[in-house]
């Protein structure tokens, strides 16, 4: 059950890596700081709903209720956030509102452990485009449990860009449920230097509901990084897509676990996984299971996993050319990144994910 | 004047001694054609004169202008000014053309005097019209998806923005049909000076009706065995290259005799790998 404390903070000031950010011209955008908001510049058109989780606890008690209902017999970790919250926005679409601009949510953690929700419910026929971006100040354990639904024809196109220090512990939950014809897009850009475990699972509950989940993560140093994907065909004619791109270096260690479960008599349904990793040292590991778990005959699937060092030939290709190796290297990097960037909108935010990947990869 | 010279020079792959000796000098506003059958390592020398990381040098010089290039790194023979338009240039997905071809074109230039953006996309334009290439190349990925012939044409166009000293141009001919074969040879030719010497290897006598060579040579075994003028072309195209083997006495032609490779597919998943 859904208990909701909000902890008091002494300082409201914006951190000064996201006021840069917001410098370049980001619109569009609500800063929640330890649950508060902090900032906001938000032009809300009528039937955009977007408040921290108090607020909403009053004013969209039934988006809540939806959810929570959709949410029976989760786990320990997942009750633990439900009872623990105390930070939260809700986001709400009505119905066959397209919403054009890009909206922009900063999550940040300062003097508290960070238990946070964010709810996000596309009504018929809604369109929204949401990024995320989370990090924090302190040394601290930070929870995350978000919950998107989308109903029927709807889209929502969600991106998460994580840039949390190697003294956060991350443990982030994602519950996404598409309705008929809906579409949830699901990318997930991760340069944090912390700990993290991310589980993500997609329930397609009615005919024809689609879903895109894409993981770019990069690990470095001695960290641990592991990304769970579940998407479940729970109708006919579903189709679930799940792609995750690594690069791992020094010592680190990242693991994508995919599963494509289609459940019996969920014909037509396509399930497809692609995992695409690079190592850039001898002691850095990857690991990449794809897992398919169909019950029924009538279906499209295919998984596959690529992983291996940067490849020879196109380094030499790029050297013959004139490009130093480093140089070479970078060019490689970004292109096999591209997936998560072209789904990076701004440019202010797109800079800072490159930044970090340099950072990330700089010593190869 | 640009001047490659290559001297009596030796290379292995994997402990099987391919080039044996091979000795050329080619200056500025020359057009050298190395010709020769399959598997008599001309390919080879365009990679070993490049730096592929595959081969090893055990003998032998390679000098531009005088430097001494064996002792270079593959990214600074080519910022000296060598260029080799490959055989099979690598597919890069994720990297634009245009962005590799601007940082390419960057690192030939001291930090404050970077291109300038509008220059290069005019150059760039241009390029591409000259080559007859779509106009969305700027934005594809570099090569990833291109017929045969695109990637040739691709190559080209980077020797062209690129603007070598000496240019080795391995097979560009193959893949390329008739018309396109015409616009790479007329686009070769455009760019000959006396600032550019060039390199052609190829098999068939056909490219070089469109680039016409000063000097003509034939490999076989590792080795340079015949040099001369169009007149050994004319030969070859008439009756191949028996003619020069008789007259040196070779009975096999290629460096290392070919061998059969049986390639198994792996099987994933199927009944017969799991045993149902």
């Amino acid at each position: 059950m859904l208990h909701y404390v909000k902890s008091p903070i002494s300082n409201e000031t914006i951190p000064d890596k996201v006021a840069a950010l917001l410098e370049q011209g980001i619109k569009q955008y609500i800063i929640l700081k330890d649950g508060h908001i902090v900032g906001t510049d938000l032009n809300l058109t009528e039937g955009l709903y977007i408040d921290s989780f108090d607020n909403a606890l009053n004013d969209q008690a039934d988006v809540i209720t939806k959810i929570e209902l959709m949410n029976q017999n989760k786990s320990d970790a997942y009750n633990y956030v439900m009872e623990e919250a105390n930070s939260g926005l809700v986001i709400n679409v009505k119905r066959n509102l397209n919403i054009e601009d890009q909206l922009h949510v900063f999550v940040i953690q300062d003097e508290h452990d960070l238990v946070h929700n964010t709810v996000i419910n596309l009504e018929a026929n809604a369109h929204l485009k949401v990024t995320e971006y989370f990090c924090n100040i302190n040394p601290a354990s930070i929870n995350l449990v978000n919950h998107y639904l989308v109903e029927e024809n709807a889209e929502l196109n969600y991106t998460s860009v994580n840039f949390f220090d190697p003294k956060a512990v991350i443990s982030i939950i994602r519950e996404g449920f598409v309705n008929r014809y809906g579409n949830l897009k699901m990318n997930h850009a991760e340069v944090s230097d912390s700990i993290t475990e991310v589980y993500t699972n997609v329930a397609l509950q009615e005919p024809h509901a689609v879903s895109t989940v894409k993981t770019v993560a990069l690990t470095s140093d001695g960290q641990n990084a592991r990304f769970e994907q579940n998407v479940q065909h729970l109708a006919k004619e579903t189709e679930g897509y799940i792609e995750n791109y690594g690069v791992s270096s020094d010592e680190s260690c990242l693991v994508f676990e995919g599963v494509g479960k289609i459940h019996k008599g969920m014909k037509q349904s396509i399930a497809r996984q692609k995992n695409k990793g690079i190592i850039l040292s001898p002691k850095a590991r990857l690991d990449a299971n794809p897992l398919l778990l169909i019950d029924e005959y009538d279906v499209i699937a295919s998984h596959g996993a690529a992983i291996g060092q940067i490849d020879e030939q196109q380094l030499y290709y790029l050297m013959s050319r004139g490009l130093s190796k480093p140089e070479a290297e970078r060019l490689i990097i970004g292109g096999f990144l591209s997936p998560i960037l072209t789904a990076l909108d701004n440019d202010a935010i797109k800079d800072a994910f490159l930044e970090s990947v340099e950072r990330k990869t700089k010593a190869y | 004047m640009a001047k490659l010279e290559i001297i009596n020079l030796y290379a292995k792959v994997e402990d099987k001694e391919i080039l044996k000796g091979v000795t050329l000098t080619i200056s500025g506003g020359e057009t050298h054609a190395i010709m020769g059958p399959n598997g008599t390592g001309k390919s080879t020398l365009a990679s070993v004169v490049m730096g592929h990381p595959n081969y090893t040098v055990t003998k032998g010089q390679i000098l531009l202008d005088g430097e001494d290039v064996l002792e270079m790194s593959v990214d600074e023979r080519a910022r000296a000014g060598l260029f080799l338009g490959m055989q099979n240039p690598a597919e890069v997905p994720g990297v634009t053309n245009s962005d590799f071809i601007k940082t390419a074109m960057n690192t030939r230039l001291p930090e404050d005097k970077k291109i300038k953006l509008f220059k290069f996309i005019r150059e760039y334009d241009k390029a591409v019209t000259d080559l007859k290439m779509n106009e969305d190349l700027p934005h594809r990925y570099l090569n990833e998806g291109f017929s045969g012939g695109e990637k040739k044409r691709n190559e080209i166009l980077q020797m062209k923005m690129l603007k070598p000293k000496v240019a080795i141009l391995d097979e560009i001919d193959s893949g390329l049909d008739v018309d396109a074969l015409k616009i790479v040879g007329e686009n070769v030719t455009s760019m000959k000076s006396d600032d550019l010497g060039l390199l052609l290897i190829t098999h068939y006598q056909r490219l070089l009706e469109y680039i016409n060579p000063t000097h003509v040579h034939v490999m076989m075994k590792g080795t340079i065995v015949k040099s001369g003028g169009l007149d050994i072309i004319k030969r070859i195209d008439t009756d191949g290259y028996d003619w020069i083997k008789e007259e040196l006495g070779i009975e096999d032609e290629r460096v290392v005799p070919e061998e059969e490779e049986r390639i198994v597919l792996g099987t994933c998943a199927t009944k017969e790998a799991l045993n149902l």
